[in-house]
Order: C-alpha cells, then structure tokens, then sequence
C-alpha cells in the first residue's frame, strides 16, 4: 500500500508545486531592469561622508578640530585647517577621506560639533587603484557649488 | 546502515575536501570527508579562512568604535549583533534606554530575525537542488532590507543601536511597512507549503536525516533552532529575558527527533512567532524619545567582567567583555553559536551519504565568519 501511495500523494505535490510556480508566471515582474531602471534611494541611505554646505556662509561649517578623526575606527579621515591670523577660528583646508577603508557606520557624524557631516547618495563608485578612492571633500564641495 | 562499510579499509579510503569554495558551505568552510565509497567515514571541518581578527580589533577599539564591527560577525543578523552588543554596553555602564529605542529595537531585531531565515530557507531549498523558491524568498526579504534601509540607511550591516538608543527613528511609513510586511509574509505561508514543505523530494532529502538528539546538542553546546529541534525550549528571549522581551506573549517552538526536517519547521515556526512580537510591539511602541539627549560616545565601563547574553538567529550568543576601567575594552570575547553547531557535524556526518552531508550542512544554518570571526 504504502508504495503506491506514496507515489501518487509524491506525483501530486509535484504538480501543487508547479502551480505555484505556474501563477507566479502570471503575477508582476518584481525586479528592475538595472540600469536602465533605478530605484529610489531612501532618504537614509548611507554613501561616503561629506560636507554639508550651509546657506548663512554659503561653506561648509568645518573647523578642522579632528573629532571625526579620531572617532573612526578606520581611520578613514585626515583633516587640516588653519587659522587666517591668531585670533581667528580655525578652517579646514583639506579634508580627506579613503573611501575604500570606509565602513559606513556614522560615527564620525554623530561626533562632529559642527554637524557639518552627512551622508552623500553616491552609490555608483569606482575607480582603477585604491587611490581612487581617496577623495578631498573640501574641494568635492567646491566643485559641486561652482 | 550496513556496519561493515564502515569497517575502515585504509586503501579504500580517500579524502575530499567539501570546500572551501563548494556553493553550499556558505562561505568559506572547509569540510575534510575521509570516504569509504560513498559514505562517509569522518568529517572534519577546518575552520579560520574568514579570520579578521574581530576580537583583537575589539581590544584596540573603544567601546563605541567596535560596534560596526558587530555586525560584520554574523552579517545576516547584524541587527541582533548591534543590538546585543549595545545592551552588554549599557549593561556595563548602566546607561538607560529609552522606552521607544526599546520597542525599536525589537521590532527590527525582529525583522532582522526573519530575514536571516528566509535567506536561510531559500539557500537551504537551493542547496537541495529547488531552485525557485530561492527567489520567492528573496523577493520576501527584500521587503525587510527595504524597511531596515529606510530606517537605519543600510541594508546589511547596520550599525543600527547606539549606546542608549538607537540611530534613527522610526517613522509611520516603517510602522505601516511592518504591518504591510507580515500580512503579505503571511499570505505567503501557503505558496511555501505547497512549494516545499509538502514536496516528495524535499521530504526525502530531510527526513530522518542528520538527527541531531537532545544529549548529542548539549554535549555540544548546540543552540538556537537546531536545539530546539531536538525537543528542548531553551531561547535566550524567553528563559533569560533581554531587553522587553518579557513583555511580549510568544511561543518557542520545538521539534521533536532533531533531524533537518525539524529544524527546517522550527525556523518556519520562528518566523511566525516573531511576526507575533512585531506585531505586539508595533502595537505598544510607546512614544518619547528614540535616544538619549546624552550622546554616549566614549564610554568608560567600571572595572569588571562583563556578560550579556542574547539570542541572534542562530542561537545562544553573548559578549564577554572585560573591563579594566579604561575607554579601552581589556578583553572582548564573543560567543558565537554556530561554533557548537559546526562541532557537533563531526558526529553527526559520522557513516551518512555524501549526498545527505550537504543536506545536513545546510540544515544547521551556518555563518561562518562568524565563526573565524
Ligand atoms: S562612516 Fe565610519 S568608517 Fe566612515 S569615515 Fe565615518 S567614522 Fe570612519
Ligand atoms: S568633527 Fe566636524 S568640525 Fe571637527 S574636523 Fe570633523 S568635520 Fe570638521
């Protein structure tokens, strides 16, 4: 008995599964022709960090204190400012990240006391060496305002 | 099986190496087989291929640096990782959470939890030669990643918890999401039924199959749904309560003889058990505060051994912290549970078919760079 029952309750889930597979043929494509099609990025998203530019000063906020600096882990970020004469603030001149070596955890904006740190949406990065992906985001700012 | 094949003829016996480059290792894990025609004599899995160094790195970060670390261990539940590790932070300082960074927190552990086990179910039916409903599952999974994205802007390794809270907060779209999410998780059950649960070949290739008994997993020091599998109740959320655990009513649910067809119900059976806690907690999830107004950056712990345990995907985890009073963590050992459950594969691929060691391999749910770590 058993033999045969098997056989027929096994032919049968066979044919179950083909149905399933069968509606699904039916059913909306779920994926996207990347890249001719792209999907939205969340408003959440994480890419590598830069500068924010604030309207009051038309600049970045940056006053090269290295808190960013020493808060990664990876030690993704150089930083260098100077002071126009002795009694000015301090401004970043360069500021430099190795984006390969990024892991994308936040810290470093979370520890800015300027905020002058968030997210980009870059997500589509490449390059030919790993010095590609060494990027100064200072003149990264300027070149994305002229 | 027939007792003579296993009598050990040394010129019948040959070595192959499953892995570490064979699909269904999942990674980088070398399985040593010594053969006897098609069966299997000893098994002996070597490990070490993906070591980063995880635990050194612990001890030259501060407490706060090494959190992005953790979810890089077991990257498909990064979130759980974060998440305990946090709590054995907050655990060590005494920091308090916020409520809401509470219920956050579950929810996307939660559905974080879910996600490891789609993914798991889908490779699992892959490995055993079905492949369609791989892309069911991940189609399902994506969902999560598209909720988890928008609330913590990653899709994987999410750097998610911060000491006292969490990152960012949640919105209604997420809570709607959610919500959206479980129905639609749901109304799928049936399709996985009938697609898989139910199918003759399937069954065949895990019934019976790399029975993993009560007293062999706690030899081991096996954990999570593979112990569970074995008929004994031991989930970290329910019998050592984390986090508001305690608050929520779920079930644990076991199996019975522990061989891959169970553990393949229980995970089922978990998935639906934490779409139940979502809901609970979506249904709770208080108002207030997703953070502290104190940023705890760079911690430092009183001196002390420190341990919090928790339940990742995968079974009993915990971080062993050490503290000697510095920003610094003295020592930082991890507790990582598909450690035990690739140990006890050298007993239980013992005199079973080539065939069945892939289907037992996949069964148990291995990460293994979590592992090597
Ligand atoms: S996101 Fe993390 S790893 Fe990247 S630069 Fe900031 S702190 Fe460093
Ligand atoms: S922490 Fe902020 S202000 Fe300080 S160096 Fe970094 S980006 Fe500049």
């Amino acid at each position: 008995m058993g033999y045969w029952k098997e056989i027929v309750e096994g032919g049968w889930s066979l044919v179950e599964g083909m149905r399933v597979t069968a509606k699904r043929l039916v059913r909306p494509v779920v994926t996207v022709q990347y890249p001719r099609q792209t999907i939205d990025m969340t408003l959440a998203y994480r890419g590598h960090i830069e500068l924010k530019k604030f309207a009051e000063s038309g600049s970045h906020r940056c006053v090269a204190c290295g808190t960013c600096e020493r808060t990664c882990p990876s030690h993704v970020i150089k930083v260098q400012g100077v002071k126009a004469h002795a009694r000015s603030d301090k401004v970043a001149t360069h500021y430099w990240i190795d984006f390969t070596r990024c892991s994308l955890c936040g810290l470093c904006v979370e520890a800015c006391p300027t905020e002058t740190l968030k997210f980009s949406r870059e997500y589509q990065l490449d390059g030919e060496t790993r010095w590609d992906g060494v990027i100064d985001l200072i003149q990264r700012l300027e070149e994305n305002r002229s | 099986m027939d007792e003579q094949l296993l009598e050990p003829v040394r010129e019948n016996i040959y070595q192959l190496n499953l892995g570490p480059q064979h699909p269904s290792t999942h990674g980088v894990l070398r399985v040593l087989l010594k053969l006897d025609g098609e069966y299997i004599v000893e098994a002996e899995p070597v490990i070490g291929y993906g070591h980063r160094g995880h635990e050194k790195m612990g001890e030259n970060h501060t407490y706060l640096q090494f959190m992005p670390n953790t979810s890089r261990m077991d990257y498909l539940s990064g979130l759980i990782y974060n998440h305990g590790y946090c709590l054995a932070v907050e655990k060590m300082c005494g920091i308090e959470v916020p409520e809401r960074a509470r219920y956050i927190r579950v929810i996307c552990a939660e559905l974080n939890r879910i996600s490891s086990h789609l993914l798991w179910f889908g490779t699992y039916v892959m490995d055993l030669g079905g492949f369609t409903p791989f892309l069911y599952c991940f189609d399902d999974r994506e969902q999560i990643l598209d909720l988890l994205d928008g609330v913590s802007g990653s899709r994987l390794t999410y750097s998610y918890c911060r000491f006292g809270g969490v990152n960012r907060d949640v919105d209604d779209a997420f809570v709607a999401g959610a919500r959206r999410f479980i129905a639609r998780l749901r109304s799928r059950w049936v399709d996985y039924h009938n697609l898989v649960t139910k199918n003759v070949i399937f069954i065949h290739r895990v019934r019976d199959v790399g029975i993993i008994d009560r007293d062999l997993a706690l030899r081991f020091g096996v954990t999570g749904p593979n112990l569970r599998a074995a008929g004994v109740a031991y989930d970290l959320r329910k019998i050592e309560p984390y986090e508001v655990y305690d608050r929520f009513d779920f079930e644990v649910p076991i199996g019975g003889k522990g061989d891959a067809q169970d553990r393949y119900h229980v995970r089922l059976a978990e998935m639906e058990q934490s779409c139940r806690i979502i809901e609970q907690a979506i249904e709770a999830l208080p108002a207030g505060r997703f953070r502290n107004e104190y940023r705890y950056q760079h911690v430092t712990p009183p001196k002390g051994d420190y341990y919090l345990g928790f339940e990742s995907a995968r079974g009993a985890t915990g971080y062993y912290l050490v503290s000697d009073g510095s920003r610094y963590p003295y020592r930082c050992h991890i507790r990582v549970p598909s450690f035990g459950n690739l140990q006890v594969l050298t007993e239980v691929l013992k005199g079973t078919m080539v065939a069945d060691a892939i289907s037992i391999l996949g069964s148990v749910d291995l990460v293994i760079p979590e592992i090597d770590r």
